[in-house]
Parts: structure tokens; sequence; C-alpha cells
């Protein structure tokens, strides 16, 4: 493979994997956005969400990759399984928020992120101890279909991957500019006691930063799944480690900031992987993070996030 | 009997626990002969030990580092490389002075002599400290800056990082493979071999050691700066404490305790494997504190000892009697039930439920004070004395102006918080700054405190320009301010608040803190003698109460402990944030006549107060702001009836002029 088409096709794997990422990037940008919580419960719920996209495609008749469909059908089936993977992990972050965080809102120092860990850790633990500790086929109804660009070679769930990622995040882009709770969520970003005064309703604005957060991280996972044709229970800690710095990266709380950074981080894991050795590729990424939070902890397009004197 | 062991103090009481504690300790491998319980007791000593090192960076200093197992991984393959067969140079005459101090063997090969390290567990204990300390100092430089969320990720990211280069360098250490044959310690010629005794005396010798090392910080200058930052990082620095450093100081402290329990832990285990020292070993350090209590030293061994019982005989236990239950009533699946798998889920519950509904910990750090009596409380209130405290506003009264602040200007992106701010306070003299809200008059006290970067301008103090120094280094000099949204830290006691704002006056390092010399000893007492006179200047106000969490305090009394912390740093000038509001006419007048003394003892003061009547009675001069600009500058009276003043305040227009004419 000569050497542009060596790049050309990492830079398809590099999107696909940032697409991901820069799913799971708004949900920590999100949350962080209003509350200054790092999320770590996050990195599972977005593991628990592959494992929901999973359930919802066996229960409709898909296992492995066995079963391909073409036209409507898979149109329908991929529509509802991210409709009701998107949902369930929704319900499952504002599950968490309401029972675990909520009561620590006014507590200072670090007790609601400790709270978070805690939660991760049991997220975590109860699929291993439910689903056990083997990596699962996950269904995959995409035909096989691919294209040639010299000897790069584009897969047609890689096209799907970024229409949903671009769709999804297209939609989140809107909600927060143009609509009523968007802009009520903007208002709680920068000053949550204003916002309250102004008749904000803090409390669900958090609520719904939680829910689209972790329904982004649920779709998140089915494309996980997708990409690689298999989930397991450990999946959580490294996509969530790399997430988290694409959202540093692009600057916290920063919607668009979490897409770039999404992408950026996709295109150095798969660059980094192809040119420098796989096994470096998180002390890469760290290193990223480390130096963005050192010499540049606005991230690359500006941190959004309260005021807290 | 009661009655008898209320006779025993509390101090006396904690005493006789501690020794009988000790000697259970010591007397458990005599008395119990199972060498796996010995075995699993000195996991859990080791463990304890590690619960106490990050207890001193999350407990005492409140940096969350989710990456610790990061440390104790140096330590472990410090020690494991430099006993193994590992890493073997070749053998030239540089090694010879090493093999003479028994560091190296020469092992002789056919294709030339190698090196073998054997370097004294003993020398490698502390070494091995060092070392992670040095790793400490060089992870925490770059990151101790940022704020403590940030820094949870990125100490997690380490956590990440160095099993991945331990895994990713494997010609020397072995890579996932891990080292084999790591030496057992030797001491007097016995080498410890593979019985679990003389390991868990080294282990509860090192947690003694370590609980003794974490009292005696806990309790000095430098614990008391770790708990200021904990609190209130802004109002730490505004307090003298050296934020950078007091935090570096714990991270490098914690990671020592690491490198040292990795030593010890290795040598125990004679292997070494990246998996040992993953995130999982991270987060069960954390479950070990947070379940013993953050900042509880004795909290946090409890916590470790609990949780290393629970892995290795509760669970287990509890899966036979549920097995044996199965089996009575013929239920397969309680057969098949083995709760040791679920040790995690575990840890992850234990985290949230500990934070949710008891945060302080099995065992708390700080025990809840006991209320005021009714006669406390109603005693009569009189004014405090003012002899003897010589000290307070030391300052060379040789003519030239005490501050002087030029063209100093402050912006916020667009808006001008303060434009080209002149302003002079004479030694010796009182000057208020007043002005409407968001007149910049809180902005000017940041600015001078560096608490707030100036976009331009000049301030000097005493001859030293202050502009660019750090907080800490400000109120070195003499400046010393209180806020106007009181910033105590508010879960420490009166006493421990008016001591921390010493800090910049006392000299205790670390390594004084824990052997405690003479001097240590004088300079502490003589702290608090200072504190107590400091205290005593507002009467029975703060006396009795010196020992409450300022929590517990009223709003003026928290007011008072600000300005009771301020003096406390024995300033050349202090800035006092509204002094007097929210507090009713009387409790004015009362803290007006303080500071009315406070000056005559010789103290300059620089003052923002609304409250016109304070300005007239304390004010040489009066400044007064209006955004962002002065507009006016006199004696109270000349500033009184200034125009401009009066349409600051009162609107522009005719009407306030009406209303000034009448």
């Amino acid at each position: 493979m000569s050497f542009s088409d060596l790049l050309l096709q990492q830079t398809i794997n590099g999107l696909s994997l940032g697409a991901m990422y820069a799913l799971l990037a708004l949900g920590f940008t999100l949350v962080y956005g209003i509350l200054e919580l790092i999320n770590f419960a996050h990195f599972n719920v977005f593991m628990v969400g592959s494992f929901i996209g999973m359930w919802t495609l066996q229960l409709m008749g898909i296992n492995g990759q066995a079963v391909i469909m073409t036209g409507l059908p898979l149109i329908g089936v991929m529509v509802v399984a991210l409709v009701v993977t998107m949902l369930s992990s929704g319900l499952l972050g504002v599950l968490i928020e309401r029972l675990s965080l909520r009561p620590l809102r006014d507590v200072k120092g670090p007790a609601a992120m400790i709270t978070t860990i805690g939660v991760s850790y049991v997220l975590f633990n109860i699929i291993l101890l439910t689903v056990g500790a083997d990596s699962k086929n996950y269904p995959n109804p995409l035909p096989p279909i691919q294209f040639a660009i010299g000897d790069a070679v584009l897969r047609l769930r890689e096209i799907l991957i970024w229409m949903i990622a671009i769709l999804l995040m297209l939609g989140l882009h809107f909600f927060v500019q143009r609509s009523k709770m968007g802009k009520a969520m903007r208002a709680t970003a920068q000053d949550p006691e204003a916002a309250r005064m102004m008749g904000v309703e803090v409390d669900r604005v958090i609520i719904i930063a939680f829910f689209l957060g972790s329904a982004l991280a649920g779709a998140g996972g089915l494309i996980f799944g997708l990409y690689y044709n298999f989930t397991s229970f450990i999946i959580g800690f490294t996509a969530g480690l790399r997430a988290f710095t694409a959202a540093v990266l692009g600057g916290i709380g920063n919607v668009p900031g979490a897409m770039l950074g999404g992408v950026i981080i996709g295109l150095i894991e798969a660059m980094g992987g192809q040119f420098i050795a796989t096994a470096w590729t998180d002390v890469i990424i760290f290193s990223i993070l480390v130096l963005v939070l050192v010499f540049r902890p606005a991230g690359l397009l500006g941190r959004v996030a309260p005021n807290k004197s | 009997m009661s009655r008898l062991f209320a006779r025993v103090s509390l101090a006396r009481r904690h005493q006789i626990l501690t020794l009988l504690v000790a000697a259970a300790a010591i007397a458990f491998p005599l008395v119990h002969d199972n060498d796996a319980d010995v075995d699993s007791a000195a996991n859990a000593a080791a463990y304890a030990t590690l619960a106490l090192g990050l207890n001193i960076v999350v407990g005492f200093a409140g940096l969350l580092d989710l990456g610790y197992a990061a440390f104790f991984a140096i330590g472990a393959y410090a020690y494991g490389i430099l006993t193994s067969f590992q890493v073997m140079p070749h053998w030239g005459p540089l090694w010879e002075p090493f093999a003479w101090l028994q560091l190296v063997q020469r092992v002789p090969q056919p294709g030339g002599d190698l090196v073998r390290f054997t370097v004294s567990f003993w020398i490698m204990l502390p070494v091995s400290a060092l070392i992670a300390a040095g790793f400490g100092v060089l992870f925490g430089a770059p990151t101790l800056r940022l704020r403590g969320d940030y820094l949870a990720i990125v100490t997690l990211g380490f956590g990440e990082i160095v099993p991945i280069v331990v895994r990713n360098v494997d010609s020397v250490t072995n890579g996932a493979a891990g080292l084999n044959g790591i030496q057992a310690p030797r001491l007097f010629g016995h080498s410890f071999g593979v019985a679990a005794w003389p390991y868990y005396y080294v282990a509860i010798a090192l947690v003694a050691l370590l609980i003794f090392v974490s009292v005696r910080l806990r309790d000095s200058r430098i614990g008391r700066a770790w708990m200021a930052i904990r609190e209130d990082e802004t109002a730490a620095a505004a307090m003298g404490v050296d934020r950078t450093r007091t935090k570096l100081l714990a991270f490098a402290i914690g990671a020592a305790f690491a490198g040292a329990t990795g030593t010890f832990y290795v040598a125990k285990l004679q292997t070494a494997t990246p998996e040992m020292f993953g995130f999982p070993v991270s987060v069960m350090i954390l479950v070990m504190v947070v379940l013993g209590g953050m900042g509880s030293v004795w909290g946090v061994v409890v916590g470790a000892v609990l949780l290393q019982l629970l892995q290795s005989w509760f669970l287990e236990d509890i899966s036979g009697w549920i097995h044996d239950l199965g089996n009575a009533i013929n239920q397969p699946w309680m057969q098949q039930v083995d709760l040791t798998q679920s040790i995690e889920l575990i840890f992850g519950q234990i985290l949230v439920f500990m934070m949710l509904f008891r945060r302080d910990g099995l065992i708390p750090a700080t025990r809840k004070q006991s209320s005021l009596s009714v006669e406390q409380q109603h005693a009569d209130v009189r004014r405090g004395g003012f002899v003897g405290l010589e000290g307070l506003g030391e300052f060379a009264h040789q003519g030239h102006s005490g501050l002087e602040v030029s063209g100093v200007t402050v912006r916020y992106g667009g808006l001008v918080a303060l434009n080209a701010i002149d302003l002079s306070v004479p030694v010796g003299g009182v000057v208020a700054v007043i002005g409407p809200n968001g007149s910049g008059k809180s902005t000017l006290f940041n600015v001078i405190t560096g608490l707030t970067p100036a976009d331009g301008g000049a301030i000097r103090f005493d001859g030293d320009g202050l502009l660019g120094l750090p907080p800490h280094a400000i109120l070195r000099r003499g400046v010393a301010r209180t806020f106007q949204n009181i910033r105590l830290f508010t879960n420490l006691s009166v006493l421990d608040n008016v001591l921390i704002g010493q800090h910049a006056r006392l000299k205790t390092g670390p390594i004084a803190a824990v052997f405690r010399p003479p001097s240590t000893r004088r300079e502490e007492a003589a702290a608090r003698v200072w504190a107590s006179q400091i205290l005593g200047l507002f009467g029975n106000r703060l006396l009795p109460r010196a020992s409450q969490t300022v929590s517990h305090l009223s709003y003026a009394n928290r007011r008072r402990v600000e300005i009771a912390r301020a003096l406390a740093s024995r300033p050349k000038i202090l800035l006092l944030d509204e002094p007097t509001a929210g507090m009713n006419p009387a409790e004015t007048l009362e803290l007006a006549e303080q500071i009315k003394s406070l000056h005559a003892l010789g103290l300059t003061i620089l003052l923002i107060e609304h409250k016109l009547d304070v300005v007239t009675r304390l004010a040489d001069k009066v400044v007064v702001l209006d955004h962002g600009e002065k507009i006016a500058e006199g004696t109270p009276d000349e500033v009184r009836r200034n125009e401009a003043v009066l349409q600051a305040y009162l609107g522009r227009g005719t009407l306030a002029k009406g209303m000034v004419d009448a």
C-alpha cells in the first residue's frame, strides 16, 4: 500500500473513531459545562449503551453477522436500535443524576466526582458479573459493501457511522443554539445562580444535560459495536479517557469543541497506531491531554463553564 | 467502671487505645499460628500504608489523585530491577566500588562478566520512597497548578501511562511477563524467605511509622496549610500559603509512602507485573480512604484493614454459608454463589453510599465540638484589650507613603474594571475607598493582593513593587486582607484559621514537623500564644469559641475571625473589604472602635466601606470610585460635598442636586 493510500485509509479509520469519541465527548462537555463535574460514570454508560444496542438488535432477530439486511428494513432496524439505545442510555443517565448526584449538588470538594467513580464501577461490575468477561460477537445487519479508493477501503458501515454521528451532532447543536431549553442550558452554564433567578429550572436543565449526554454515549456504544463487531465490559475505560481528552482538547463545555476534539483524537489514534506503535497510543493521547491542560487549558475553541469564584 | 473511664482524660484514653492496638498487632502472629492469615494481615498492613499515603493527598490536601498506584509501581519496580537478574550490564572497573559496598555482584560469564544488582532491601526502602517522591514532583509540577477536577483526570492518565510504559520497555522491566526472582529482604544474614511473619512485622512497623509521620504532619504548620488549600485555595494563597509548593509537597510525600510500600510489596511477593498496579488498585486505595474517612489517619488504617478482611475472609465465609444454605434447601444457584467475584462491585457501592450518607467516613477526622454553654454565650461582651501586641503594624515610619498605587488598569474583556487608578496610603494612615456597587473597589483589592492581574500601572509597597508577585509573596511583605464575601476555612476551628494566618511568619518545614525539634515546639507554642492574643482583641467574642468549627459561628463572628486571621500574619497594612457588612448598629460601632484602636497601635489601614458613619469615624482620607474611575479624593467632609460623588451615588440630574441642597 502506498503512503498516500495508507494515509487515506487511516484518515477513514480515524474519522470513524473520531465520530465515536465526539459523541462521547459531548456528554462530558454538557455535564461539565453546567456542573463543573467530571462524570466518570459516563465511561460506562457508553459501555452499557453498547450492550443495550446489542440486546435490541438481538431482540429483532439479528444474530452475529449472519443476518444481512438492505433497503428499508435495514433503515428501520437501525432507527429502532438507535432510538431504543439512546432512550435507555439517556434514562440511565437521568437515574444516575437523580439518585446519586443531586443530593451532592451543593457539597464542595471531590465528593461528587468520587460518587461518579463509584457509579462507574458499579455499572462495570454489574455487566461483568451478569454478562461475563468474554467479549461478545456484535449483531450487525449491515451488508459488507465497500468501496476501493486506490488501495484504501471505505466500508458502508463507516459512511453510516459518519452519517449517524453528524446527524446527532447537528441535532444537538441546533437544540443548544436554537431551542428554549438550549438557551436555558447556555444560561445555566454561564451562571447557574443568575439563570435560576431568571426563572430557569436549573434542575430540569441538569436532567436534560444528563439525558442528552448519556443518550449520545449510548449511540456511541452502538456505533462501537457496529464498527468493531464486538463489545465487552472493558470498552468504557479507554474510550472514556480518550473522549475526555477530546473534550478538553476542544475546550471543555464547548459543544463544537467536543466534536473537533473527538475527530482530532480519532485521527491521532489511527495515525499513531499506523506510524508509531499501537502500544504507545495511550501514552501519546495522555501526553496531549497534559500538554493541552498545561499550555492551553481553555482548549482549541475555548472553555465554557460556570465562573465560580 | 464508666466513672473510672470518664476520669481518664481524652488524650490519655487515646494513648491507652493506641498501646492496646499496638500490643494486639504485635501479638497477632504469636497467638494466631496460621501462615495464610498472617500473610493477609501483612497485605492489609501494606494497603494501610498506601491508604495513609493517599490520605495525605486526598484527605489532607483535598487533591483527588486517581493514579496513586503509579507511585506504588515505581517503588516496586525500583526495587525489583535493582535486585533481580533483569538488568545486567557488563562488568567493568567502574563497578568495583559498588561491589565493595555490596550493592552489586560480579557474575562470571563465559562471554565476559556481568553485573548483578543486589541492593539491600533496607537501603531501597527509603531510596524507593525518594525515587517515587521525585516522580511525584515530576508529575505534579506541571499539573498541580490546574484546577482540582483536571488533576483527577491527569492523575488517572498518569496511572495508566506508568503500567503501559512498564509493559512496553521490556528490556528493563521484562514487559507484561513481569520481573521474577526478586530478592527477599535479609536481616543479620538471614533471608526472610517465604514465611509470612517477618513481612508482617516489617509491614506493621511501616504502618506505625507512617501513622506517626501523618499525625505529626497533620498537626503542624504544613498540615494546616494543606487543609487551608483543601478548604479554599484562594483564601489560602491570600493568607500566605504557596499553593503550588504546598500541593507538590503533599503529592511528593504521598508518593514517597507509596514508593516505600511498593518496595515492601514486591520484596514480599518476589515478583512484579504491570497488572499489579493498574487503575483498580488506585480505586481500591481510594475506597479505603473514603471508607475510613478522608483526612482521618486512624480511619484510613481501619478502612484498609476492613477491606482486606472483607476480601480475604468475610466474602469467602459468607459465600460458604450461602453454599451450605443452598445445600440444605436444595437450591443449586445458591451453591454456585461466589461473592469474592463481586468485590469490585462492593467497592463501587461503598464509594457511592459513603459519599451519599457518610462523607466523613467511619472514623471522621474532626469530632463534633460541643456548643457553648448558656453562660458562655451570655457572658458580658467586653471590648478587648490591646496591650502586648508588639509586632503589629511594625512599619518603618520614614515619611514615604506606605502603599502607592499608580495608573493601575484592569480589563475584563471589553469591560474596564479599573482605569488608571492612583491611590496612596501613607504610613499609619487610614484610607477608605467608597463607591457604588460594581465601581471596582474589590477589584482594586484583588489587584493589590495579587489575585487579579493588572493590565497596566504599578503598585509599590514599602519600596517593593507588588505587581506580578503571587498572593503569598504579597502577604509575606506585610499586606493582609479580608474578603467581602467571607472566605474562611469553614471546616477548621477558629484557632486553626488564625494559625493559618501566621503561615508566612512561621518556618516549620516537613522534616521539622515530623521530628519536632525544640525550636519547632517553641515556634508552635509562640504561634498559639499570638493567636490567642489576637483572638483576645475581640474580647470574649471569639476566645471561648477558639476550638469551634468556623461554620458554627454567627455571621458577625465570622467577620471577626477573618480580621483576626489577617492580623495574625503581622501585617503592616490591613485591607478590609466591607468589614461591617451584615452587622447591626451596635456591632458596627464596636468593630469601628476596634479598627480605630488597631490604627492606634500603628497599623496602616485601607478599607472598603459602605456605611458612611464608619468611614467618617475612621478615615483620614476617602477615595471614591465609580465605573472603574477615581472620581474624587479628599477628607470625608470634602468628599461628602463633592458633586461628582453625589451624582454617582444618587443618580445624575437635577433631582440629585435638589436632594443635596435640601
